[in-house]
């Protein structure tokens, strides 16, 4: 999935480690195209910048960091029209994950629905079509969101 | 030295290069004294002024880029100071007015009065400077247009004088004009 957002265009990838994409953020770092900071919105606002200059970012973070950074995608990404793919981690999935991922887990479909985040929940039958739904979406200027199924513990 | 005039003399000093200008009054000011395609206001968001100055900067190598920001803005985001630090952005130069207080939304006490801003941007690698004066900030932009950076120069501000206008442009037409102007110069 990294590598052909990679090769579709995708330039930065920024964002906040989660276990449900480790994969995901060890191929990138094998690329050295990974920037991690230090809380979620600061990774969304460094992609700001760097959509201010025409170029394509992704933003990952857990559905926790998802949660800290609404204000920040309604009043800064939403409000001035940045495109940008969000990669979110969906803890909680599973019924029996760890506690403080269970609330979170239930309302992230309505939160995303709810702030008018377009997103598509990735399987391992429609990856590639999510990945380049979200790229159409980049073209058009709409930012959006590809959601990742924690169906694993660890 | 209050707020409006400190904004007025580094928004000279920097002419034509970008600005990303927190929110609140810093930003009202910086639009009221010196309207320019440059200037991102950033008009909510609180603390992410410097994150979004990160992102052009590493993708702008050849320009220097400037945050105008404020004391309860760098609080809300110190982690980006530790961002900043380790990648190293050689045409970043950071300004925070610093009034120890949030004065856009009453003038309540912020950290700064017993934080030292400069001290922590020092231990995360930016090369700092500090003023209280017109003449010790002109002094300290002028000389700092030669060195590479981070740098931050952190600017003692007293409270008071009239805020400024509401910015009148529109979130996106901010985004397109700078954008289009960045992209235009490089």
């Amino acid at each position: 999935m990294f590598d052909l957002l990679l090769r579709k265009g995708v330039e930065n990838f920024i964002g906040v480690p989660d276990s449900t994409m480790k994969h995901f953020i060890s191929q990138g770092l094998k690329k050295k195209k990974i920037l991690i900071t230090t809380r979620e919105e600061e990774a969304i606002g460094i992609a700001a910048g760097m959509s201010l200059s025409k170029q394509c970012s992704l933003v990952f973070m857990q559905n926790a960091g998802f949660a800290n950074s609404i204000s920040t995608i309604t009043s800064l990404i939403q409000l001035y029209e940045f495109p940008i793919i969000f990669l979110i981690g969906w803890r909680g999935y599973l019924k029996n994950d760890a506690p403080e991922h269970y609330k979170i887990g239930r309302i992230q479909p309505d939160l995303i629905k709810l702030i008018g985040l377009d997103s598509k929940t990735v399987t391992e039958s429609n990856w590639k079509e999510c990945c380049q739904w979200a790229i159409n979406k980049i073209n058009h200027s709409i930012p959006c969101a590809l959601i990742l199924r924690r169906e694993f513990h660890d | 030295m209050i707020r409006k005039e400190a904004i007025k003399i580094a928004s000279d000093a920097v002419a034509n290069s970008p600005i990303i200008s927190a929110n609140g009054y810093i930003s009202r000011d910086l639009f009221e004294t010196n309207d320019k395609e440059t200037n991102f206001y950033m008009i909510g968001s609180m603390g992410l002024s410097s994150s979004i100055a990160l992102g052009v900067a590493l993708k702008n190598p050849r320009k220097r880029v400037y945050v105008f920001d404020g004391d309860g803005n760098i609080l809300m985001n110190l982690g980006s100071l530790t961002t900043i630090g380790k990648l190293k952005p050689k045409n970043l130069i950071h300004l925070v007015f610093d009034n120890q207080s949030h004065e856009s939304t009453g003038g309540q006490p912020s950290n700064t009065k017993n934080i030292d801003i400069y001290k922590i941007a020092k231990s995360c690698n930016y090369k700092s400077f500090k003023t209280t004066s017109k003449v010790g900030l002109k002094k300290i932009l002028s000389k700092t247009k030669n060195i590479g950076g981070p740098v931050m120069i952190l600017i003692k501000i007293n409270k008071g004088g009239m805020p400024g206008k509401r910015i009148i442009h529109s979130p996106p037409t901010i985004k397109k004009r700078f954008s289009q102007k960045l992209n235009k110069q490089r």
